[in-house]
């Protein structure tokens, strides 16, 4: 009797077993520490990509895997209403992992915890130029009264962690969230451990447990998931990526590009911004500098991002056009002999040196006269950003631009608005346009950006836009995942699967 | 004896201020910590806020004699990225190099004595021979490549030894041989040549005349007499281990000093920059009185 039952407890377990996927622990290896672990530093990719959605959730998040925009988290629904201001609906039953139950206090606090003038939180920044009030209306409801009204205030929640009411303004080392995991070791230096929690509000994820170990070295972590030390390796040398069963490839949403400064001569003249855009042969890069997989950029911003313009076509490699072009320019008396600067950032992605050096050449072969220099970070930004110095020379500033949000008003007002920080020009349609399409909602917003996108690339030729990048990961066969676009800033345990 | 040690201490304190000094200048000329922590876009606002909250806006020399009254305080600050004290987060870091440079330092120490006085013993000879190529390739090979190499075939390849981390016994082994590597071939240079002097010496001539064996005039006449210049050299490779061996730190994601001083430069980390400055000139401090005694002790010439 006892024999059958165990038999058939073995028949029901097996039976069973498919439906149950399997759980259990992993580990991920990282190029760079998070030096804080600090809910309202999540945007910033060390850091967000432990804590964002794994242990501090937001009321919105952007679904990057799919196309269904922006879904609901610790918000269930959310709408504008006639003032402009926007109503937020809270999921109920949800806790912080300190025990306390969420209600609409929290996201308050949490609100005016990264403005406040204590702590020098990132999150706050996506806000410049706003004032946002936040009332409470119930434990289970929240407005948000911003001024200017602003119509992405959706997606900007998406950007702002929740924590408990009370959390310290200062930065904390330990943080309280209402995610999945929480925070149950961490060893500077050497790892963090986040686990799953019992009384999460979703779905239980399959990955139970979570180790960070940081390596700096790109091939020791190629070597780490090869010999099962670590299960996934977000980012690996295009070099290690050998292997087809672990690595693959993925569109990074890192933009490569020459930001033109248009208020010097030549550059001021379109034709000679055209001309410098066809003597590239963006095509003859990929696969050779550049990895394959990378795409030849038409906009600041990835194909995922709303408003790409497909109907927008690469400028064809046309020498010949080019030297035309800068006849046509001298004829009439723009001096396209003067010597142009390129600016470019040491060790800013990989083979930049070669990259540079090939567009210099390509550049040089047209008629261009083309000094390249080679700069460090601080002294980059001065040059790409303003206040630009005054006495300089024509310049075209190599830079990487990074915009994973799905939305492209934060690229589309620093790189290009007359008040943009690192826009090379100023033109009135321009800035009409990213006004307009910055407030608009739905298709008008994604029309108006897809006309920002073709009006930028077709009439002003405001920049030489390069190539969109691919970054390499290594994955463990045992796990079923795939990296994103986002994988650079977050790293979201509960899409891991274990096969 | 006593005499001596305190006026090699005063000499080195000096030196240990004026470092101190120099850095604390020299880090602020490097570039503005506000506009490397805060984002790209953040405004003028936030930067100026910023600065107010650190205590970057007052004029230099009052930076200066807060700080000379906090390290005299043992207040060491906090640390801008890491939100707690730089002290805390450099003597964790330094901890983890200590065993490292101790550890690997005693090794090379013994192998490299016995088989450079070997090699002296016979010079010319075939172990002679075979010592000098491999000490040589030793000195000369880059230790990045050699770690990664070493990666390679007794992790990836043969599956033996983790490739990096902390944890076990084991992850302390690939560390420890790659950094052995190059002080071991430069020692036993060192040791060799000394030897052969002393070797050659009259005492020496004399003991084997006396029917001394082999064994007891290499490792006890001659090598005391030839140990000065080696004490020299090995405290030489000492320090530079203590400073932190940044790239097999780096290579092998060990939490120690080097590292850790490195990050905190590129990330403007003033105070941990500072901490980390003063433990590790501290700790070398200490090593050279260890060593200007083992001097005194060795060459009565030097006590008195």
């Amino acid at each position: 009797m006892r024999k059958t039952i165990m038999l058939a407890a073995l028949i029901l377990g097996s039976a069973l077993s498919p439906a149950y996927a399997a759980s259990g622990p992993i580990k991920i290896v990282l190029p760079e520490e998070a030096d804080l672990l600090e809910p309202c530093m999540a945007t910033r990719s060390n850091i967000g990509r432990v804590i964002m959605q794994n242990v501090s959730e937001t009321l919105t998040e952007l679904d990057v895997r799919g196309d269904k925009g922006l879904m609901p988290r610790l918000a269930e629904k959310w709408e504008q209403k006639p003032d402009g201001s926007w109503r937020f609906h809270l999921r109920q039953g949800v806790t912080f992992s300190d025990g306390t139950a969420f209600d609409a206090k929290d996201v308050k606090y949490s609100f005016d915890r990264i403005m406040s003038d204590k702590n020098a939180c990132e999150s706050r920044r996506y806000f410049g130029g706003m004032t946002v009030n936040a009332q409470v209306v119930d434990d289970r409801t929240i407005d948000f009264n911003v001024d200017p009204v602003q119509p992405i205030l959706p997606l900007l929640l998406s950007l702002v962690t929740i924590v408990p009411e009370g959390t310290p303004l200062e930065f904390v080392r330990e943080p309280v969230g209402t995610g999945p995991y929480k925070l149950t070791n961490w060893t500077p230096g050497q790892q963090i451990v986040l686990t799953a929690r019992d009384d999460y509000w979703g779905q239980k994820p399959q990955v139970t447990e979570a180790t960070y170990l940081f390596r700096a070295d790109p091939a020791v972590r190629a070597a780490m998931v090869q010999t099962g030390e670590a299960d996934i390796s977000p980012s690996i040398s295009q070099l290690d990526a050998t292997n087809p069963a672990t690595d693959f490839s993925y569109l990074d949403s890192e933009t490569v590009y020459l930001r033109i400064d248009h208020n010097i001569e030549p550059l001021n003249d379109v034709r000679v911004r055209r001309a410098l855009n066809l003597a590239i042969d963006r095509e003859a890069f990929i696969g050779t500098l550049v990895p394959d997989g990378a795409l030849l950029a038409t906009a600041i911003v990835p194909p995922p991002t709303l408003g790409w313009n497909p109907d927008v076509k690469v400028f064809p490699y046309d020498p010949e056009g080019a030297k035309k072009l800068l006849e046509e320019a001298k004829a009439d008396g723009v001096k396209v002999e003067t010597p142009i600067t390129i600016i470019a950032r040491t060790a800013n992605f990989p083979n930049v040196t070669e990259i540079m050096e090939a567009i210099q050449s390509q550049l040089q072969e047209v008629g261009f006269k083309v000094d390249l220099k080679f700069v460090e970070v601080a002294e980059h930004e001065g040059y790409y950003s303003k206040p630009f110095k005054e006495g300089r020379g024509p310049l075209l500033v190599a830079a990487m631009h990074d915009n994973s949000k799905g939305d492209p008003s934060f690229s589309m007002f620093f790189k290009y608005a007359s008040e943009g920080t690192q826009s090379g020009f100023s033109d009135p349609k321009v800035d009409d346009l990213i006004r307009r399409a910055s407030a608009a909602v739905g298709d008008e917003r994604a029309k108006l950006w897809s006309e920002l996108i073709a009006y930028l690339h077709d009439e002003v030729v405001a920049d030489v836009l390069l190539f969109h990048m691919v970054g390499f990961s290594r994955v463990s066969e045992k796990l079923d995942f795939k990296p994103t676009m986002a994988t650079n800033s977050m790293l979201q345990l509960s899409e891991i699967g274990i096969k | 004896m006593l005499s001596f040690i305190r006026k090699r201490a005063i000499a080195s304190l000096i030196s240990l201020v004026g470092l101190l000094v120099l850095v604390f200048f020299l880090s602020r000329l490097t570039g503005d910590p506000a506009s490397l922590f805060l984002p790209v876009e953040a405004s003028e606002e936030m930067k100026a806020q910023f600065r107010e909250l650190h205590g970057l806006n007052d004029p230099i020399m009052v930076q200066f004699t807060r700080y000379v009254g906090d390290v005299l305080t043992g207040d060491l600050g906090q640390s801008l990225r890491k939100a707690r004290p730089a002290l805390d987060v450099v003597t964790e870091a330094f901890t983890w190099t200590l065993w490292l440079a101790s550890i690997t330092m005693s090794l090379v120490a013994g192998a490299a004595i016995v088989v450079g006085s070997l090699a002296a013993f016979r010079a010319g000879g075939f172990f002679d021979r075979l010592s000098s190529i491999l000490s040589l390739i030793g000195a000369s090979v880059p230790d990045f490549w050699l770690a990664i190499v070493a990666i390679v075939i007794f992790s990836v390849q043969l599956a033996w030894l983790p490739t990096s981390g902390t944890g076990t016994l084991l992850h302390w082994i690939l560390p420890i041989c790659v950094l052995f590597i190059r002080p071991f071939g430069i020692i036993v240079q060192v040791v060799r040549g000394s030897m052969i002097t002393a070797l050659s010496s009259a005492y020496v001539k004399t003991a084997r005349a006396k029917g001394i064996r082999s064994g007891p005039i290499i490792f006890i006449h001659a090598l005391r007499n030839a140990m000065l210049p080696v004490i020299t050299v090995i405290g030489d490779q000492a320090a530079s281990l203590l400073n932190g061996a940044v790239v097999i730190e780096t290579i092998f994601g060990f939490p120690g000093v080097g590292k850790l001083m490195i990050d905190s430069i590129l990330q403007r980390d003033f105070n941990v920059v500072l901490a980390a400055i003063l433990v590790t000139a501290l700790a070398i401090f200490l090593m050279n009185l260890l060593i200007d005694i083992a001097y005194a002790l060795l060459d009565p010439r030097i006590r008195h």
